[in-house]
């Protein structure tokens, strides 16, 4: 097999991999799925370029940055959009996420118009692997996403934070009648997908360019991604981003890659048909 | 002035037809559809081929568009119609992208990113050229007319009861003895053809037609007109689909009056403008602005 392409994939699947996971925690605790994660993407990456280019700041501490003003915007919008209207359909209030996503995006387009952007940081010389080449913020793309996967798992098994948060999108209703504040919980589990969406708006922009559509191009791999591992299920989503991400890179092979999208689609939609609930998902118990 | 107006009016139509068949789909089926577009793409595509390089007759081709949407949607259906709602969204959206990749890329047929001229026009002859843009809002007026009077039938009668029973619980409907999969199929099938025929009218009115037109973002544009209307409500979606589209396209009118305000910022600041719409709508009348009437039978008193 081609080193190359999978070296590519494998960069694919970490830009992936922590959203889809951000992804299915927000769709666990909120129960609809949430669609505006490429706005909440696209405010990250603009929010970074602000504080690294205008205000000159460390690419470090701007992500920091990036993903305190996105956490905000996550918690924010649920507040302030989602939640009074918790009693309409999960597709309704799928249509209001994109609605929102599109609000976000615009309104950074607003502001910064649709040019391309890069962060101001050093070039620097590709590294080769075994005639791969991999650029160095691809290996710390590569090397974070994959703590920050590990990171997600442990506060989900052994924190008492993550246990709330597994009892409430097991049964909301129990999480309650046991104590748990359904409010904080909403909040901590916004904030920490929108730490993790701030974060991916980082990386989308240090290994493609920074511009206002740079998180709704990544929507549609990250929801593949979570459906495939069945939504709700964090390792199912970072198994499904690494299928999506390989997949995606490898249908290369075989086609032009302006079919690259399309593939991607095909793959779920056969997948779908054929296991419904997803590779780590519960098959769902209908009253 | 007033040729802004018709034509504003005929890209009325068109959303109107897009919105009466989602809300065959979901307003009343609860089937949902991310993949507008591309019945959409399709319907126009058809038609513009078929009229502009095989020279077939222009009504026939727009009819051959309407049979390519209804395969369409039979197809989709009879292959997704067990899916979960979340999973028929990306289905179906998969299915609307997969459309504009192979238009964008068989050039040889499609013309790709050059875009497709048509130069056909239905009626052509009948009336002056000044007067031609009236006519074919007539034509689309008519359509648009046919459309909601299927809807309306379909809503009324029994199969409509069906429809809702399926909607509301899948799993009764067929344990009364429906059968939950074919109207399923037949009713996705039906949208399809609306908006087949919705995507032929708008091929032969703009005559140059590209794949950067049927991007998802139209789908969400008619979610959002079903939803702002009240889904489930022929009327409410005719106001809805007004509503976006006038201020899609009327907007455009800010910037000959301030043309200080550039171009891009104006454009955004409309999807801005339609996103707010929508969220402050559910907020207020979380059932939209006509809301789907309540079905009582006859033994029930009216209250």
């Amino acid at each position: 097999m081609n080193l190359q392409l999978f070296v590519n994939g494998l960069v694919n699947a970490s830009l992936i991999a922590p959203p889809a996971i951000a992804f299915t925690l927000l769709f666990g605790v909120l129960r609809f799925p949430n669609f505006a994660i490429g706005g909440y993407i696209t405010v990250g990456a603009f929010m970074a370029y602000t504080a690294n280019v205008i205000f000159a700041w460390p690419l470090v501490a701007a992500t920091l940055f990036a993903m305190a003003v996105t956490a905000l915007v996550v918690w924010l919008s649920d507040v302030v959009v989602f939640a009074p209207l918790r009693n309409q359909e999960p597709v309704t209030l799928l249509v209001v996420s994109i609605a929102f996503s599109l609000i976000l995006e615009n309104l950074v387009r607003l502001f910064f118009a649709s040019d391309v952007r890069g962060f101001d940081i050093p070039l620097e010389r590709p590294i080769k692997v075994m005639g791969a080449r991999i650029t160095p913020e691809q290996l710390d793309i590569l090397m974070l996403a994959f703590a920050i996967t590990v990171a997600v798992h442990v506060v989900l098994r052994f924190t008492r934070f993550g246990k709330a948060m597994r009892a409430v999108a097991d049964n909301p209703v129990l999480a309650q009648v046991r104590g748990l504040s359904l409010r904080w919980i909403t909040a901590g589990t916004c904030a920490l997908a929108g730490a993790i969406f701030g974060l991916t708006g980082v990386f989308a922009g240090l290994d493609l360019v920074i511009e206002p559509l740079i998180g709704w191009n990544l929507t549609i791999p990250i929801f593949a991604a979570a459906i495939l591992g069945g939504i709700g299920s964090p390792m199912g989503a970072l198994v499904g981003a690494i299928c999506v991400g390989m997949a995606e890179e490898l249908t290369i092979l075989v086609l032009p890659s302006t079919y690259k999208i399309a593939v991607g689609f095909l793959i779920i939609a056969v997948f779908l048909l054929l296991r419904p609930q997803g590779l780590f998902g519960q098959p769902e118990i209908k009253k | 002035m007033l040729a802004y107006i018709v034509s504003l009016a005929t890209f009325v139509g068109f959303f109107m037809l897009l919105a009466i068949a989602l809300n065959l789909q979901w307003g009343m089926t609860g089937m949902v559809n991310f993949g507008i577009a591309g019945f959409y793409a399709l319907g126009a595509y058809t038609s513009g081929i078929l009229s502009s390089k095989l020279g077939l007759p222009v009504g026939l081709a727009m009819m051959v568009a309407v049979l390519a949407g209804l395969a369409a949607g039979a197809a989709l259906a009879l292959l997704s119609g067990r899916l979960r709602d979340d999973y028929l969204a990306i289905v179906t959206l998969g299915f609307g992208e997969i459309v504009r990749l192979i238009i964008l890329n068989e050039d040889q047929i499609t013309e790709g990113p050059r875009g497709l001229r048509i130069a056909e026009q239905p009626l052509a002859g009948w009336v002056s050229v000044e007067n031609y843009p009236l006519l074919y809002l007539g034509l689309v007026v008519l359509a648009v007319a046919v459309a909601f009077a299927l809807s309306e039938t379909i809503r009324r009668a029994p199969m409509g009861r069906v429809l809702r029973a399926i909607r509301e619980d899948e799993l009764v409907a067929s344990v009364l003895g429906k059968a939950v999969l074919r109207h399923k199929i037949r009713i996705f099938a039906i949208g399809g053809g609306i908006m087949g025929l919705a995507g032929a009218l708008y091929a032969h009115y703009v005559q140059n037609i590209s794949p950067d037109v049927f991007l998802p973002m139209v789908a969400i544009f008619i979610w959002m007109s079903v939803i702002v209307g009240g889904a489930g409500n022929n009327w409410g979606l005719l106001l809805g689909a007004g509503i976006v589209m006038v201020l899609l396209e009327g907007s455009r009118f800010i910037g000959d009056i301030a043309p200080w305000i550039d171009a891009e910022k104006l454009s955004a600041g409309r999807i801005i403008l339609i996103g707010v719409l929508l969220i402050v709508t559910l907020h207020l009348r979380p059932q939209g602005l006509i809301p789907e009437p309540r079905y009582r039978n006859k033994f029930q008193r009216k209250s």
